[in-house]
């Protein structure tokens, strides 16, 4: 075997539709792969196919194709509460041997919302007011796939409606469709991207210059320390010495304004500087925010589980060369 | 199947082995794939020591096709036994891309095993989904019984 590094994973937060670890002792191309496939590559379930009775509303069939498309659907394994991966339960419509299509590689949602009979079932004051079709009217047939209305509380509160919108309908219109749902990767589409943001940042080594510190003012301190923005440095009370803070690392993302301040405090251009920020090559802080189709942690699982298996076939694939 | 069904378009082919010669220099034509996976195998093949050479290119971004090209270190008097490669000193290229799948999908295992050692719920309910599905093959089975 080749010389083999061990990789190590630290939570830093975890939430279910946001992710944040550090990944390190490994090298950029393995978190850049992860990275590629959390965005392209983790299979999830999105609407691709919409049959329409009616509609008689202002935005055209394509538009609202297109909006119920783009809403996340969530899959929930029974016995689990949380959006888990659907790769599992579910087939690639082109790989399923039915016909056109079947509970086995597809999920059928129904809506039907018509103005007149929806109106007198609404409180008063909202009864001039149009109606606002949203993902809770799309019924699924199958129990464990629905859309995923809100990412989480705070968002379900602050919203004023009751899902995520998809039109508005006035007196005499009325909606009918049925919206086939199947399992797709971002790369064909984006509508199937389980992530909002997944990226990671180089973790910052801070190496402070005691020796060419102590030349310094307590002035000229203080300049470096408000020369960054991410107030990445703090003068410690008592010996009045720099010192980084303590999570450092979470902000640290813009160091040229330090560098400048640093150059224009030097003596000479050639002297060592008195702070350096370099990236590290093998610690990197990453951090994953879901759309709601995925809990963050399972796009994760998800991502390894499918650079494992692209492997396993190109060893395969190798095998039956050899032969 | 609907007239309105798209297909997606798939590289010409799926593997291919190009160049002849000694087995140590092997240029591997891989479809469907790109940066993902060819700079992760082209790291770690470069870091074994009896690689000589490895480089990955995909020739055209609009084409899904990835060539990883590995040449290995031939011991110096291997030059009239050609018949022998492979068998004795040098590593051949397949064998070099064989071992560069392995420790990459061992790599995968680590991060999962420290990911589920830092995360003990993961863990439970990976277990927990196990034991479901182990059930419900069970079941599969008993019916058809």
């Amino acid at each position: 075997m080749p010389q083999q590094r061990f990789p190590k994973v630290e939570i830093l937060s975890i939430a279910p539709h946001h992710f944040s670890f550090v990944l390190s002792e490994t090298d950029t191309s393995m978190a850049n792969a992860l990275r590629r496939i959390m965005i392209a590559e983790v299979p999830t379930l999105a609407v691709d196919l919409v049959e329409y009775a009616e509609n008689s509303s202002v935005l055209n069939d394509e538009y609202i194709a297109h909006r119920l498309g783009l809403i996340p659907i969530r899959y929930t394994p029974e016995g689990s509460m949380k959006g888990g991966d659907c790769h599992q339960a579910f087939l690639p419509h082109r790989e399923c041997v039915c016909y056109d299509r079947c509970p086995r590689c597809s999920v059928e949602f129904e809506l039907d919302v018509n103005f007149d009979k929806a109106n007198p079932g609404r409180p008063d004051q909202e009864k001039d007011l149009p109606l606002t079709v949203t993902s809770k009217d799309l019924i699924s047939n199958n129990l464990l796939v629905a859309p995923a209305h809100f990412l989480n509380e705070e968002e379900q509160d602050e919203s004023h409606d009751e899902g995520i919108s998809i039109v508005k309908l006035g007196p005499g219109q009325h909606l009918k469709l049925k919206a086939i749902a199947r399992m797709g990767i971002s790369k064909e589409h984006a509508k199937w991207c389980p992530v909002a943001v997944a990226t990671y940042r180089f973790w910052p080594i801070i190496t402070i210059n005691e020796e060419a510190c102590s030349m310094l003012t307590l002035e000229q301190k203080q300049e470096l320390v408000e020369a960054c923005p991410d107030r990445i440095l703090e003068l410690d009370e008592i010996t009045g010495n720099l010192q980084a803070v303590e999570n450092a690392f979470e902000m640290a993302t813009f160091t040229e304004d330090l560098k400048v301040a640093q150059d224009a405090m030097k003596k000479r251009p050639e002297d060592d500087d008195f702070v350096s920020v370099v990236h590290s090559s093998d610690r990197f802080v990453f951090s994953v925010e879901s759309t709601g189709a995925m809990d963050a942690e399972d796009i994760l699982l998800s991502a390894l589980r499918v650079l494992k298996d692209r492997l396993n076939y190109l060893a395969a694939e190798v095998e039956k060369l050899k032969e | 199947m609907s007239v309105n069904e798209v297909k997606i378009k798939r590289a010409e082919t799926a593997f291919e082995l190009r160049g002849t010669g000694p087995d140590s220099s092997r240029t591997f034509v891989l479809g469907d794939e790109d940066h993902t996976l060819g700079n992760a195998l082209r790291h770690v093949l470069i870091n074994d020591a009896r690689v000589d050479f490895a480089g990955y290119c995909v020739p055209h971004p609009s084409e899904p096709v990835v060539h990883v090209r590995v040449q290995t270190a031939q011991p110096a008097n291997n030059s009239g036994d050609e018949a022998m490669a492979g068998g004795g000193e040098g590593l051949t290229a397949v064998e070099a891309l064989k071992e560069a799948c392995a420790t990459l999908s061992g790599q995968c295992d680590l991060v999962l095993a420290k990911l589920e050692e830092a995360a003990p719920e993961v863990k439970e309910d990976r277990e927990r989904m196990e034991r479901l599905a182990e059930e419900d093959r069970m079941n599969e089975d008993e019916e058809e019984e």
